[in-house]
């Protein structure tokens, strides 16, 4: 009896105990079900950190060393503790005796067995054992092939955007970050907006669904005419157009690339996906040096009847700006900062710092330049992986197929553009005389994709 | 004695429950290690082997990279013939082990045809993609070329269906075949016949009988049969055995007279056009839109053996698109100054009639030819008439044949159905003789469309599918899912191998 007794208290105690796990794990399953709000990790966002963590010294060497190149190398050491760049690597010496320079004003000085000067430089630098990170910040047209390099020789990667100026780049970008995540190495792609705490905080609003569906954009960069080189003497044909790489399209990608790509690639974040089709416009009305356009125009169709706007101009004197909105069903947004009622009203507003005079800032404390190669260290160090290389490619695949609609007045597709073997610059990279032709395209007349 | 008390002190006892758990837990031990045992047994390379007897299987597997290997390591059969653990292996290993006894049991394994298992579709039964990936799970390693990569993409992209399955590329990773090649065929079609004078004229016809066309600047030459005019019965009546809904209304359809190729465009014919017209690049073959332009531009080089290593010569000429078939036709006309082109739905059909009006132009019973159901597997079906007219799934060995080997139709035509399917110039619609009102004259099909006539079925068909009234269409999409090139080819197919086309000659080509 007594043992009869007991047996019926065990099981008593097992029957309860189990129901009691699965109320746990029902309540669990209510709990997340109920809440609306999804946390950053979810939603995929980069943490927002206040400097690189301490960890083991990270060894960087620079590929492209001109303005840009320097500047991303400042951010990397900027970053944190224990970041060195040690390696250079440029088509021309000028530019590497420059940065050189400058990393010596610094007290830090870059040893000159480290730098390396040619078409092959990269390489030479890739190859460098003691390197860890390699910075890509040459003319877009070399990306790929210098990404493709770095992963092969095991090195975490900082690729400026855009990331390829053409679809066979674009796709070997998307297989080599694959690459790239099969072996753990970590890659940011310089699309800043990305790491922009007002951005992220608005971009959490907008998900959590601040302005319900989402029913149309524009995305806009218009601005002054930027900068060009007239030939000098003595430049071959390959060293004039290097120089000049911001006004040819094998080089460059056109402006639609080089700068509009940061706001389509805010339009494809909040969308949660790239256009499946676009069509667009464009022309050349004062450009002195190069093929490419001076303004573009073009509508990118994200399908279900949402579509983005997407204008870019390079000319003085005009109603310039650049930016993001976003229209919902229930308010819109300009992805930066605020989010408005479909009335008018402000609904909700990004809460920048104060500075040391209790004012309020108009911007971020930490430049998002720097936050970038933050959370690159930062994944590095900790083992939070972190690659951007795949989407960023899709961003700017995304531009090349609105640079594709407006050169051929066609409508380009997704699939045609992934798709087609557009493959543009010379075959074969040296100085010299090249032989190119340089129209400018004439929307209406082949080839196309 | 003894005993009985000790079996009684354990069921009545106090500590009759600790017994009986005890036992129990025994036992399950001892089931569950001879189940594992078994289980480990039958899935070795070795058992295997002891029934998949045909040297074949074994040898090849040797051969191949999953055994064959820098690194050492060998892949046994389990580890691609069924799912992994947890994912429907035990299921799948106790359907494949019925099949493998009732085979060893009740069938001679020397007259099972073990070429046609290597076919892609007969693989895709037994090979288990979840597998592969099971291995193989990084599908970007560094090494991975640029080719190999845009494919891979492709396939994780893919929203086609069917996807595309890793053996539609990898079909003999597992087991080694010497004909299967890889890379871009760039000796294709490289002329064995030079020191052969060639032809420096075509034939001159000025009547409307058989002649024997010869291509200039070549030295191959091929039949063509006079068809005569007539009217036949056009599709199958409802009673037909197998009949589907797209082979009907039977409508009267009056044909003008025209030549035939005797036989499905060879080897020798094609390789004449790819060796005249061969081009480098997409965008020099794209000119050829225009109907009169000055020469015409023809494929470029094959990916892979289009052959299939089963030899050219006058077999028939496999894997052209519907496109090149056409620019070969294009380019004849040009050459021989005639003008072929390919023929339409109706002129396939009443040239395979050849004016008779039963299911096949020979005497016999679908019902009975058919190797579909369960006693035909058994005790095989009826072969009389057909075997030695149609090439098909019963006598071909999974491989087109030579045309020598059958008897010609009524027209005199060979290979009118089986061998290869051909393709005709119509549009597909299954609704294209709903709209047949009295009698048609030279019908050309619907006139938009996406994919063509395809008429006659294959060396892969069913007796059901070769049926003179039969019909089938193209499959753009799925016939070029693994075509590693982005875009894909214009001129070949990488995924349909039972596909090639016959020309006909305008009546008024006579001079």
């Amino acid at each position: 009896m007594e043992n009869d007794s007991k047996n019926i208290n065990r099981r008593k105690f097992l029957g309860a105990s189990v129901l009691a796990g699965i109320g746990v794990a029902g309540a669990g399953a209510v709990l997340s079900s109920c809440s609306k709000k999804v946390d950053n990790r979810t939603l995929g966002l980069p943490p927002i950190l206040k400097g690189a963590p301490k960890g083991r010294k990270l060894r960087a060497g620079l590929v492209g060393v001109g303005n840009r190149g320097t500047g991303a190398a400042i951010n990397f050491i900027s970053a944190g503790p224990d970041l060195e760049i040690i390696a250079l690597a440029d088509v021309f010496q000028d530019k590497i005796d420059n940065c050189r320079k400058r990393f010596e004003s610094f007290n830090l000085p870059i040893p000159a067995e480290n730098c390396f000067v040619g078409f092959d430089a990269y390489k030479k630098l890739m190859a460098m054992p003691e390197i860890d990170v390699v910075i890509c910040a040459t003319p877009p047209h070399f990306r790929p092939e210098h990404f493709l390099e770095a992963v092969k020789n095991k090195k975490h990667c900082f690729l400026e955007k855009p990331v390829c100026v053409d679809p066979v780049g674009a796709r070997l970008m998307i297989a080599t970050a694959k690459k790239a995540e099969a072996l753990g190495l970590c890659v940011i792609t310089g699309t800043q907006r990305r790491h922009q705490e007002d951005y992220i905080e608005t971009y959490k609003q907008i998900a959590n669904g601040a302005i319900g569906k989402l029913t149309s954009a524009k995305a806009f960069w218009n601005q002054e005419h930027v900068w060009f080189r007239t030939r000098e003497e003595g430049w071959n044909d390959m060293e004039y157009m290097i120089r000049n790489w911001n006004n040819f399209c094998w080089l460059c990608g056109d402006h639609i690339l080089d700068t509009h790509v940061h706001n389509i690639d805010v339009i494809n974040w909040f969308m949660g996906k790239h256009p499946e089709k676009a069509i667009g416009y464009g022309g050349r009305a004062r450009r002195v040096t190069g093929d490419q356009y001076d303004f573009f125009s073009v509508d990118f169709d994200y399908g279900n009847g949402v579509s983005s706007h997407s204008m870019c101009r390079e000319l003085d004197s005009c109603a310039n700006g650049t930016g993001e909105m976003i229209n919902g069903t229930e308010g819109y947004t300009n992805c930066i900062n605020t989010i408005w009622n479909l009335d008018g009203s402000v609904k909700w507003k990004f809460e920048y710092p104060k500075d040391e005079n209790g004012n309020t800032m108009n911007t971020i404390k930490i430049s998002p330049y720097v936050q970038e190669h933050m959370h690159l260290v930062h994944a590095i160090r900790t083992g939070n992986y972190v690659n951007e290389a795949e989407r960023t490619a899709i961003s700017t695949l995304t531009a090349i197929m609105g640079r594709t609609a407006a050169y051929t007045g066609q409508m380009i597709t997704w699939d045609a553009i992934m798709k087609s073997d557009m493959d543009l610059g010379p075959k074969k990279l040296e100085f010299g005389p090249v032989d190119m032709v340089f129209e400018t395209p004439v929307p209406g007349t082949p080839p196309h994709v | 004695m003894k005993i009985k008390n000790f079996v009684l002190r354990v069921i009545n006892g106090s500590k009759a429950r600790i017994w009986i758990m005890t036992f129990g837990a025994l036992l399950c031990l001892i089931v569950v290690g001879i189940f594992n045992t078994v289980l480990t047994t039958t899935s070795s390379d070795s058992y295997c082997m002891s029934c998949h007897v045909h040297p074949w299987a074994e040898q090849s597997w040797k051969l191949g990279p999953h055994h064959n290997n820098r690194t050492g390591v060998s892949v046994h059969c389990v580890e691609c013939h069924l799912p992994p653990k947890g994912e429907g292996y035990l299921f799948a290993k106790a359907k494949h082990g019925a099949i493998d006894v009732y085979g060893y049991l009740f069938k001679d394994s020397t007259k099972i045809n073990w070429e046609s298992k290597k076919l892609l579709e007969n693989a895709k039964g037994f090979t288990y993609e979840k597998s592969c990936i099971k291995c193989h799970s990084n599908l970007f390693p560094v090494t991975l070329s640029v080719n190999g990569s845009n494919a891979h993409l492709a396939y994780i992209n893919a929203t086609e269906d069917p996807k595309p399955n890793c053996i539609n590329c990898h079909l003999n990773a597992g087991h080694f075949d010497k004909n299967a090649k890889h890379e871009h065929d760039t000796n294709f079609g490289v002329d064995a016949a030079l020191s052969q004078e060639k032809f420096t004229s075509s034939t001159k016809v000025s009547k409307f009988v058989n002649f024997r066309e010869k291509i200039p600047g070549s030295t191959v030459a091929f039949d063509m049969v006079a068809i005569p005019e007539g009217t036949f019965n056009m599709g199958s009546p409802a009673d037909e055995p197998f009949r589907k809904p797209d082979e009907g209304p039977v409508h009267k359809v009056k044909v003008s007279k025209f030549w035939m190729g005797k036989i499905e465009v060879s080897w020798n014919e094609y390789l004449a056009f790819f060796q005249a017209t061969a081009s480098q690049g997409r965008t020099e073959g794209q000119i050829i839109v225009n109907k009169n332009v000055d020469a015409v531009t023809g494929p470029t080089p094959p990916w892979g053996a289009p052959d299939q290593g089963w030899g050219k010569g006058t077999r028939p000429a496999i894997t052209m698109s519907w496109r090149a078939a056409n620019t070969y036709c294009m380019w004849l006309s040009k050459v021989t100054g005639k003008k072929y082109r390919l023929p339409t739905e109706a002129e396939w059909e009443y040239a395979c009639r050849g004016n008779t009006t039963t299911p096949y132009f020979f005497d016999g019973d679908p019902k009975k030819f058919t190797s579909k159901g369960i006693f035909k597997k058994i005790f095989g079906p009826d072969t009389t008439n057909i075997n030695s007219r149609i090439i098909y799934m019963v006598n071909s060995s999974s491989k087109t044949q030579d045309p020598g080997s059958v008897k010609e139709n009524p027209f005199g035509l060979k290979n009118m159905a089986g061998n290869i399917a051909e393709f005709c110039s119509d549009f597909y619609s299954p609704d294209a003789y709903k709209t047949a009102t009295g009698l048609v004259v030279d019908p050309k099909g619907p006139e938009t469309g996406t994919e063509h006539v395809i008429r006659g079925g294959s060396f892969k068909s069913d007796a059901k599918d070769v049926r003179s009234a039969a019909r089938d269409f193209t499959k753009t999409q799925a016939w070029l899912v693994t075509d590693p090139q982005m875009p894909k080819s214009i001129w070949w197919y990488s995924d349909c191998i039972d596909n090639g086309f016959r020309v006909v000659c305008e009546a008024d080509s006579i001079k």
